[in-house]
């Protein structure tokens, strides 16, 4: 291998995404077309048809509200019925439809779409801003999400950079993330705890560190707290006293609602340096029926912010608690205490969190860079034979079967490291009962529909007997991302079924392959030209290399049938390579490429012995 | 060593794996490769260590062949050990559904009681340590105490040189004092077993020595004494009965002598198949039967099936 392909981290969030490397053992953000470090989260179809991913999606959002999708993390693997997703809903600009299996469709312009498809784009922009750095395609990437992200949500997370052709290396924690920035290339030992409030999750978890390796002991979270359960506080709050004077419901015009959600956010961060700021949004309304417009004009303190958002610190430090137990450690414990995620410029944020941990948050990490960053050093890790890094992540959530009664058996309980796998044997709960239905959860529920359902699949066949006499082995695991997987067994016929389990809210197989399909086509479209034409001439010349080499290696083998095979292995390779020449697809003619500098070195390396 | 697969790790490592996946059953301390008994922060740091090498990433998009599915136990296996024995309620029960790895650790533990090295003593404090050893010694509270354990260290002395019957008059001294004495009365014990495996053994010998010299009355005798000595002697109980039998002696005392023999080691052949001749000549044949069927069973091809039992009934 000449070179190493390069290899990038993505914190693909709520409001803001980044894509980071590692440059000579340093992590690095890298810069986006705009020279900037953020991208923000955010899709939109243009009047003239055209899609607008990034800082010119959202510099258009408020003239073009209906057809401008933020936020889509907090959509992304989940249900439509959930409450979670009609709270949405009711909020959002944008049109939100339900799917054919429950699952969410986004609506703009005339076409619909899943959310991992619009999360798709956003990682394909910056896919193409690492690119456009290196010089050189980009395939493999790590993908950070929130460490309480469930199952769903994780496998909805990889379909995104599927869709967006990218090689999901591996889906990691951004709390963990945060912590590897932090470590790595440091001598840290000891507990450290990550406190991550993002644009829409909260996360914290606590490692223990120790000379390259991060173990997480124990994390928690929800995954709908952040920066904008903040902005929504601050817009009921002004639609609310907008009401009252004025009998206008904003919310109803998704126009305003779009400025007004510019207008709290931008309020919210004004307050994080100052103790007061103006909201002017002129002309916000129109009354029906004539009349002149009406305008919004309000002063927003900083205590009326903190006042509003109370509550929503509360939880955060409810959950801290939670962690700290699990983990068994005391906040005294704890070596050092690390910021994460825009919110936490928050002085009220801060407070909470000094308060609660008695101590000063580590300063020299930067609250938006640092989970792109640590992304980097995992993927780093993965892909380098040399690498000091080892990360032992946990599972967020609690993982069980629906038994008799309606109660969950938990079998593999919240923050046990990950791999892991674990087998319990299961009987029968009525005579003659010849199918099982399995029903796997996630969750910390004790009755069973209180948890989220991951899959259910159907164990047919078992033998006649009395009510417990067939047993069933259960075995669920875990693999390295938090991604699980179930099988059952009927231990007297080794009758076996499994499932890798998919959310019901998530994409089918089919229904990827077809959006990996039209993808194709839109990639092709992005690809067609100057570096096609390149590429197309570098492959020509290795094609030329191999022509000329199988002759030679024909002579020096001496028709020996080590000879006749490999020269066969490379004419079909030539006719795959030729091939793609002609093809239309800029990966076809890459893996071409791959193929040809393989087959050369084969032979000259043989060349070479016979000499 | 078998041969190893064409896999993308170096061979010194795939050997490492191999000999952790092949202790893969043990306990969860010896997985760890740590003391049994060792603390959560041992534990964890030795899990930690054991990562480094075997986590599954470390071999991320290497060619792997069967090493793959090796590895991934092997990691699976390390996370249950850590989670047991670093979580104090399930290391807890743990212990208490496995007594054998809870005698491991009392075994670890009571040979290496002390982590630290004590420094050693000085001239001055050894002198002022003797002089407050005499001096409770007289107290008449401590004055037991101090009797028994006197008597226990020279009995334990006599025991290493293997001089039980000394060591027995001075436990049974101890006991006179403190009849409640735990320690005193298992070492007796000990010691009357000891000294009867001792008696037995010396008179085995001696009837062999006997033997040697042609003098079979002798020998008997010896015989007879050492499985006196120790029921449990069945060689010498074997050697009374074969003697007897060769001298004609009484059936029934050849049976007895037969019977110790194969209640002390049911599964040897020859003590079988002597008894059930023997009960056969008395005329119990149903006995008989069993002992010669179970005879057949543990050694179908040994000769003294083939000679007495084989014949009787063509299996």
């Amino acid at each position: 291998m000449a070179e190493r392909e390069p290899v990038i981290g993505i914190d693909l969030g709520t409001t803001n995404s980044v894509v980071a490397f590692m440059q000579d053992g340093t992590p690095t953000v890298i810069r986006n077309r705009g020279s900037s470090n953020l991208t923000p989260s955010v899709v939109a179809m243009s009047k003239t048809g055209k899609m607008l991913v990034g800082q010119i999606a959202k510099r258009q959002a408020i003239t073009n509200a209906n057809d401008t999708v933020y936020a889509a993390k907090r959509l992304i693997g989940r249900k439509f019925s959930a409450a979670q997703t009609q709270d949405a809903v009711k909020v959002l600009p944008y049109t939100v439809l339900a799917g054919d299996h429950d699952d969410i469709k986004l609506q703009l312009a005339d076409k619909q779409y899943s959310v991992p498809e619009i999360s798709a784009m956003v990682l394909r922009e910056l896919k193409l801003d690492a690119e456009a750095f290196f010089g050189k395609p980009v395939r493999k990437a790590v993908i950070t999400v929130p460490a309480y992200f469930n199952d769903g949500q994780r496998q909805a997370t990889k379909d995104a950079g599927r869709i967006a052709g990218l090689e999901v290396l591996r889906i990691i924690n951004e709390p963990t993330a945060a912590a590897l920035a932090y470590g790595f290339g440091k001598s840290v030992n000891g507990k450290i705890a990550v406190f991550d409030l993002g644009g829409g999750t909260f996360d914290v978890s606590v490692l223990d560190v120790s000379s390259g390796v991060f173990d997480v002991i124990a994390t928690g979270g929800d995954t709908y707290l952040g920066g904008e359960d903040f902005d929504n506080r601050v817009i009921e709050w002004l639609v609310f006293d907008f009401a009252k004077e004025n009998g206008v419901d904003l919310r109803k015009d998704r126009m305003a609602l779009q400025r007004l959600k510019d207008a709290a956010e931008k309020a919210k961060i004004e307050l994080s340096s100052s103790k007061e700021t103006q909201i002017n949004l002129p002309f916000i309304s129109s009354p029906a029926g004539g009349g002149a417009a009406l305008h919004l004009h309000k002063t927003l303190s900083r205590e009326k912010l903190e006042e509003l958002c109370g509550d929503l610190v509360a939880r955060t430090i409810t959950i801290c608690e939670q962690v700290l137990t699990d983990a068994r450690v005391k906040a005294t414990d704890l070596k050092e205490m690390i910021l994460v995620g825009g919110m936490t410029r928050m002085p009220k944020v801060v407070d909470a969190v000094k308060t609660f941990f008695r101590r000063d948050p580590c300063k020299g990490v930067h609250p938006d860079e640092v989970v792109a960053l640590g992304a980097a050093v995992q993927a780093d890790a993965l892909t380098s034979q040399d690498s000091e890094v080892v990360l032992l992540d946990v599972t967020p959530q609690s993982l069980g079967v629906a038994v008799a009664g309606g109660y969950v058996r938990k079998l593999i309980p919240r923050n046990t490291t990950v791999p892991t796998s674990v087998t319990e044997v299961f009987n029968t709960s009525k005579d003659d009962q010849t199918t099982v239905k399995i029903m796997v959860l996630q969750g910390e529920a004790e009755v069973a529909h209180q948890n989220e359902l991951l899959g259910e699949f159907i164990l047919t066949g078992l033998r006649k007997a009395r009510r417990g006499e067939v047993e069933i082995d259960v075995t669920f695991e875990i693999n390295s991302e938090g991604i699980v997987s179930v099988s059952a067994r009927d231990r007297e016929t080794g009758l076996q079924q499994s499932i890798q389990v998919t959310a019901s809210g998530g994409l089918t197989e089919e229904e990827l392959k077809r959006i990996m399909e039209e993808q194709a086509d839109l990639l092709l479209e992005a690809r067609t030209g100057e570096e096609l034409q390149t590429k197309r001439s570098e492959l020509k010349a290795l094609m030329r290399e191999v022509e000329d080499l199988i002759p030679q290696l024909d002579k020096a083998t001496q028709g020996s049938e080590f000879g006749q095979d490999a020269i066969a292995k490379a004419k079909a390779t030539l006719e795959n390579a030729r091939k793609a020449f002609e093809g239309p697809l800029l990966s076809k003619v890459t893996e071409s490429m791959d193929t040809l500098t393989r087959t050369i070195s084969l032979f000259k390396g043989v060349l070479d012995r016979i000499k | 060593m078998p041969e190893m697969e064409k896999v993308d790790i170096p061979e010194e490592r795939q050997k490492e794996i191999l000999a952790l996946e092949a202790k893969l059953n043990s306990n969860h301390f010896e997985v760890l490769g740590i003391t049994a008994g060792a603390t959560s922060e041992q534990v964890r740091d030795a899990f930690h260590a054991l990562s480094r090498k075997f986590h599954p990433d470390r071999y991320h998009g290497r060619q792997l062949g069967s090493f793959a599915r090796r590895i991934d136990s092997i990691f699976k296996r390390l996370v249950e050990a850590n989670n047991i024995l670093t979580d104090p309620d399930k290391r807890q029960a743990y212990l208490d559904a496995n007594p054998f790895v809870r005698a491991a650790i009392r075994a670890a533990t009571g040979t290496n009681p002390t982590l630290q090295p004590v420094a050693p003593k000085t001239a001055e404090e050894e002198a002022r340590d003797a002089e407050r050893r005499a001096r409770f010694s007289r107290h008449p509270y401590l004055a037991k105490a101090s009797k028994i354990s006197e008597q226990l260290s020279k009995a334990k002395a006599h025991i290493a040189k293997q001089e039980y019957s000394h060591a027995f008059t001075l436990l049974n001294l101890a006991t006179q004092i403190d009849p409640q004495n735990v320690e005193v009365k298992t070492l007796l014990n000990d010691v009357r077993k000891k000294a009867e495996l001792l008696r037995s053994e010396t008179d085995y010998k001696r009837g062999l020595d006997a033997l040697n010299q042609g003098n079979e009355e002798l020998a008997l005798a010896a015989f007879k004494a050492a499985v006196n000595a120790s029921p449990s002697n069945h060689v010498a109980a074997f050697k009374a009965a074969t003697l007897l039998e060769r001298n004609s002696g009484d059936i029934k005392e050849i049976s007895a002598f037969a019977q110790k023999a194969v209640e002390a080691s049911p599964n040897t052949v020859e003590y079988r198949v002597l008894l059930g001749r023997m009960l056969e000549q008395a005329g119990m044949k149903a006995l008989a039967k069993k002992h010669f069927e179970e005879a057949l069973r543990l050694g179908p091809d040994h000769p003294d099936v083939k000679k007495y039992v084989k014949k009787r009934w063509p299996f």
